[in-house]
């Protein structure tokens, strides 16, 4: 019964999500096939041909680019961003608790329609955002429609709406954090930069990773903002994976194409996700061995 | 009616009038109206019933799958005399425009019998035709047994019919005589110009008749009106971009976007006639276009003419159309004028988006679902939805001829009748049927983009599109 | 922590300032734009000023809407009842499957435990779009097509990732001295859980049904493929507004402002567990 008992208690679990295992093989196969829907005659099974494909094309090498691009920066500048905001709002007080549930506001709203919201708030004409920057100078900011500015003002529409799912989970974390070191560094007059970069931030770092580890799965699969703000444009500028996949998907109907690119999205997920986790894992070792 | 039951509650909010009398009138309202309902319906019932079993699938019911649009409201309306008629029911699915075709898709692709019949674009059955997904529609039309005798199919415009029945070839055109009728035509648009009259008079000019006035119309207007833009035109990476006035356009220097051999399709948007008008169109857009173009689909050109931020449009008739009425600024200050960019050109040549039927090959019950659909793109419907709703345009002659139709347009939408007949004959899809119509028309909006943005140079972008293009066409084995 | 000077606290209300205003101000501006007329949001410049009107509002909950065209009939109480309906029982549904297995990850060393625990987190990284053709073609031939269990079962592919792996990590920092003690004292295996291990780890199971219950609420491509009209969230209400005759961008503002009500309010409510009741570090010494 003891031994049992682990497995009893995560088998639910695992068998509600086994079924989702049976579409994901059906897709994988679906990613070796020639398989258009509106070209039936070509349908037959070519192996890898459309992985081998994506290698010499280059629009693949930049949608690859462009969602690591945009993975890495949205998930960096909205931990650098969360963590301050966490630091900010970590005593406990009635208005800083009122404050990080205020701030959750922008996570509430869903990102298809946020990014209707921010189309309106940067167009030219009648756009909030666009007036007050043309205030302060810059009268012909383009943003999402002009190549130069388009990653940057998606980028912060997603730091908008997701840095305060950062903010909450490392805020949970800091405010968890043992009060006794902090006292002991008080007494002995250690610098808070210190104290900050040795004590602070590595028991805070299995916060740090699992946030992280979610925005980044997340990201890198970001669709509805950059799809609703320039469906992937100006040019190939932001067409990332999902986008280029759905597009394949649901206008072209080439499926094969699109589980293939599917199947290699999930695959850096995977083994991003992997280095994480055992680090993650690494580090729980350690703070369970030390305590 | 409706604007007349606004008015009551306007003048009730505004304190106007008193609660009794409000009351009072909108009961007044609601009972004339409801029995003119039913009167109109019992009329459409005795004109239709005549010589045909309307009421052979009485008691079986159809379920639709509609786009959130005036032409679903429009049948929406009308359906209690669809109900009369046959002894049938009838639901639907309404969803909202920007999911809507995925939502026909994952619906189609899994084989789904849940609906009958759909709207579609003609464009879209290019890709559900060849997939087995919807039915020759031939079938039933040509068959006396199932089509009623007062359904006059030939009464719908000749351009419509042929845009939506295609053999299915690669390239094949459209209407042959093998084609399949794969939808039947509903509503539609053509493109043209819409324009601000109080605009054009303020810096006094007059709609631009060719692409050259065109473009030196929209630069004095950007110039001299100190804000609003010149001229609205579509922009994001999509082939939504292509279709409108830019194909429209191009068609009209007698430029095609693929040269069919021997059945083996080839890239053509790289002649010199097609360099010439991609160097205009994006001097255009540079020069007295929206500023973030890029962005603009169909409701950013659409909500700009209708809130004073553009001049003009070169874009679908019944988005001008809608910007004339409801809550915009501009309300009753568009015009509409027709517009060949071919100088040489004797009449515009505008390509269309039709809103069609289509039946769903999955369907359990075609029969009944063929019911509806005759009845839904009959004469006595296109009439209801032409005469008290916004069912515009109408796809048959015989309701542009209607007076009452043309009474109601005329005196709210002055010249969209002279528009539409200058233009008419003209007026058919000018894209070539082919399985990759959505992946080609998307990447020649994404390198439009690029030349708009001053990243590649035209007649360099253009060559390296045809190449590529070119490329993909035989990876298809269609080039 | 008590001796900040009065430059770092200035410098700290200045810093706070700008994230309120950065994180507020579009929501502020969406409030204002649910309480306008489309004419006067689309006004050249924007203004803050503008007579209210609670149009939108009442169009939203009446179910009809007046536009250029016409009368229209709206379901969008259907859709909010929808979200809420999928959401909550989705989320209660992730936490009866996912705390205990989040408890026996944390406290059992078990062989191929991490294996399914990293299983089970790994359907976080399949994108919608794979599975979704492939599931579309197995709920039709299982029937379930167009039902709120099928899609509370996808839906678990959002949330019970998230609760399994934020639980988790509460478990472990718990420490499993209180839960021995409780077992000397002769309680079964399944009290401790329930009255111990759970009770303490509430801060986090918060939390986490928290956001799991944001994110079920803001998807809508599963609904969209996998149901019907009558079955469709809030957000595929929402852009119901984006009709051919324009945006109505007053209704859509005020569809986001009532769609994020009820997540706001759960929020508020959980607010004690969420940031108050995160007293751990006193039980772990």
């Amino acid at each position: 019964m003891r031994k049992a008992l682990p497995y009893l208690l995560s088998l639910p679990a695992l068998l509600m999500c086994i079924g989702i295992l049976i579409p994901f093989f059906t897709a994988v196969y679906y990613s070796m096939l020639r398989y258009r829907l509106n070209l039936p005659a070509m349908k037959g099974f070519i192996w890898f041909d459309n992985y081998i494909n994506f290698f010499t094309d280059p629009k693949f090498w930049n949608t690859l680019k462009i969602s690591l691009i945009y993975a890495g920066l949205t998930v960096v500048l909205e931990l650098i961003l969360g963590l301050v905001i966490a630091l900010l709002l970590q005593k406990r007080s009635r208005v800083n608790n009122f404050v990080s549930i205020l701030l959750l506001l922008p996570l509430m709203t869903a990102p298809a329609l946020a990014a209707l919201m921010w189309k309106l708030m940067t167009n030219p004409n009648f756009g909030i955002l666009s007036y007050l920057v043309s205030l302060i100078g810059f009268p012909d900011m383009k943003w999402g429609s002009d190549p130069s500015t388009a990653l940057f003002t998606v980028v912060l529409v997603d730091m908008w709406v997701y840095t305060p799912f950062m903010m909450i989970l490392l805020l949970a974390g800091l405010r968890s954090l043992p009060t006794a070191p902090f006292e002991a560094a008080a007494l002995d007059g250690v610098p808070r930069s210190f104290v900050f970069f040795r004590i602070t931030l590595p028991m805070l770092m299995p916060y740090l990773l699992t946030a992280t580890l979610f925005r980044l799965l997340d990201s890198i699969q970001q669709f509805d903002i950059i799809y609703a703000m320039t469906q992937g444009g100006p040019g190939d500028k932001l067409l990332v994976f999902q986008v280029q996949a759905y597009l394949d998907f649901f206008q072209a109907t080439n499926v094969g194409r699109s589980a293939a690119l599917m199947i290699i999205l999930w695959a850096i997920t995977y083994f991003l996700s992997n280095i994480f986790i055992k680090q993650w894992l690494k580090l729980r070792e350690r703070a369970h061995g030390a305590a | 009616m409706y604007d007349k039951e606004k008015g009551l509650f306007e003048a009730f909010v505004k304190n106007k009038l008193s609660r009794r009398e409000l009351l009072r009138t909108t009961g007044k309202l609601g009972l004339s109206a409801g029995a003119a309902g039913i009167l109109l319906t019992q009329a459409q019932t005795n004109a239709m019933a005549s010589d045909f079993d309307w009421m052979k699938y009485k008691g079986s019911k159809v379920k639709l799958l509609l786009n959130k649009h005036p032409y679903a409201d429009a049948m929406i309306a009308n359906i209690e005399a669809f109900k009369t008629l046959t002894g049938m029911d009838a639901s639907w699915d309404i969803f909202p425009e920007d999911v809507y075709f995925d939502k026909v898709t994952a619906a189609l692709s899994s084989g789904s019998s849940e609906y009958d019949a759909f709207m579609t674009g003609a464009y879209m059955t290019w890709t559900y035709g060849p997939a087995g997904w919807i039915t020759d529609l031939n079938e039933y039309i040509k068959d006396p047994a199932k089509t009623n005798p007062n359904y006059n199919w030939d009464d719908v415009l000749p351009g419509l019919r042929a845009s939506t029945s295609w053999n299915g070839v690669p390239g094949g055109e459209l209407g042959s005589a093998d084609a399949k009728q794969w939808c039947i035509p509903w509503g539609f648009e053509l493109n043209n110009l819409s324009y601000n009259k109080p605009m054009f008079d303020k810096v006094g000019v007059q709609p631009p008749k060719n692409l050259a006035e065109l473009l030196e119309v929209s630069a004095k207007l950007t110039k001299d009106l100190g804000g609003p833009y010149g001229v609205g035109v579509r922009g994001s990476r999509s082939w939504a971009t292509i279709h409108p006035g830019f194909l429209s356009g191009y068609a009209n220097f007698g430029e095609r976007d693929f040269t069919v051999n021997d059945g083996k399709l080839k890239a053509a948007m790289n002649t010199a006639g097609s360099k010439a008008f991609h160097r205009d169109w994006v001097k255009m857009i540079q020069e007295s276009g929206p500023k973030d173009w890029a962005n603009y689909t169909w409701y950013q050109v659409g909500t700009d003419l209708g809130a004073g931020a553009s001049a003009m449009i070169f874009d679908a008739d019944i988005l001008g159309y809608f910007m004339n009425g409801g809550d915009n600024k501009e309300k009753g200050n568009l015009g509409y004028a027709p517009f060949a960019a071919n100088p040489a050109a004797a009449a515009p040549t505008p390509n269309v988006w039709i809103w069609s039927l289509a039946m769903n090959n999955a369907g359990a019950q075609k029969d009944a679902a063929w019911y509806f659909m005759q009845w839904a793109s009959s004469v006595e419907h296109d009439l209801f939805g032409a005469r008290k709703m916004d069912f515009v345009n109408p796809v048959r002659a015989s309701v542009w001829n209607d007076d009452e139709f043309r009474a109601r347009i005329d005196k709210s939408y002055p010249g969209y009748l002279n528009q539409y007949e200058v233009s008419a004959p003209g007026a058919k899809i000018y894209f070539t049927a082919q399985p990759l119509f959505f992946d080609l028309t998307t990447l020649w909006a994404e390198n439009l983009q690029k030349m708009v943005a001053k990243e590649i140079p035209v007649d360099e972008g253009l060559d390296k599109m045809a190449t590529e293009m070119d490329q993909k066409l035989v990876e298809a084995g269609l080039g | 922590m008590d001796h900040t000077s009065t430059f770092e606290r200035i410098l700290r209300g200045i810093l706070l300032a700008l994230v309120v205003l950065f994180f507020m101000f579009p929501i502020f501006w969406i409030l204002l734009m649910s309480f306008q007329t489309n004419e006067s949001i689309l006004r050249m410049p924007p203004s803050v000023f503008f007579t209210p009107t609670f149009d939108n509002y009442i169009a939203l909950v009446t179910g009809e809407m007046r536009t250029a065209a016409g009368s229209l009939q709206l379901n969008f109480m259907q859709n909010l009842w929808n979200s809420v309906l999928l959401s909550t029982t989705s989320v209660a549904v992730a936490l009866v499957l996912g705390v205990p297995a989040a408890y026996a990850f944390a406290r059992f060393k078990f062989r191929l435990g991490e294996d399914i625990a990293f299983t089970l987190l790994s359907f976080r990284f399949a994108p919608p779009l794979l599975v979704l053709l492939p599931l579309s073609l197995y709920f039709k031939s299982l029937g379930l097509t167009n039902t709120y269990i099928g899609l509370i079962w996808v839906y678990q592919l959002i949330c019970l990732p998230l609760i399994l792996w934020i639980v988790r990590g509460y478990f472990e920092d718990l420490s499993p001295d209180i839960e021995h003690a409780h077992r000397i004292a002769g309680y079964s295996w399944f009290q401790t859980f329930r009255k111990i291990a759970v009770p303490l780890a509430l801060p986090g199971i918060a939390a986490a049904g928290l956001l799991a219950f944001i994110f079920s609420w803001n998807n809508f491509v599963f609904a969209l493929v996998l149901a019907s009209a009558d079955k469709q969230p809030v957000t595929v209400g929402a852009l119901a507004f984006v009709t051919a005759s324009g945006i109505q961008y007053g209704q859509i503002a005020a569809a986001i402002v009532m769609s994020v009500i009820p997540t706001f309010v759960l929020a508020m409510f959980a607010q004690r567990y969420l940031v108050e009741g995160l007293s751990l570090g006193a039980v772990k010494g």
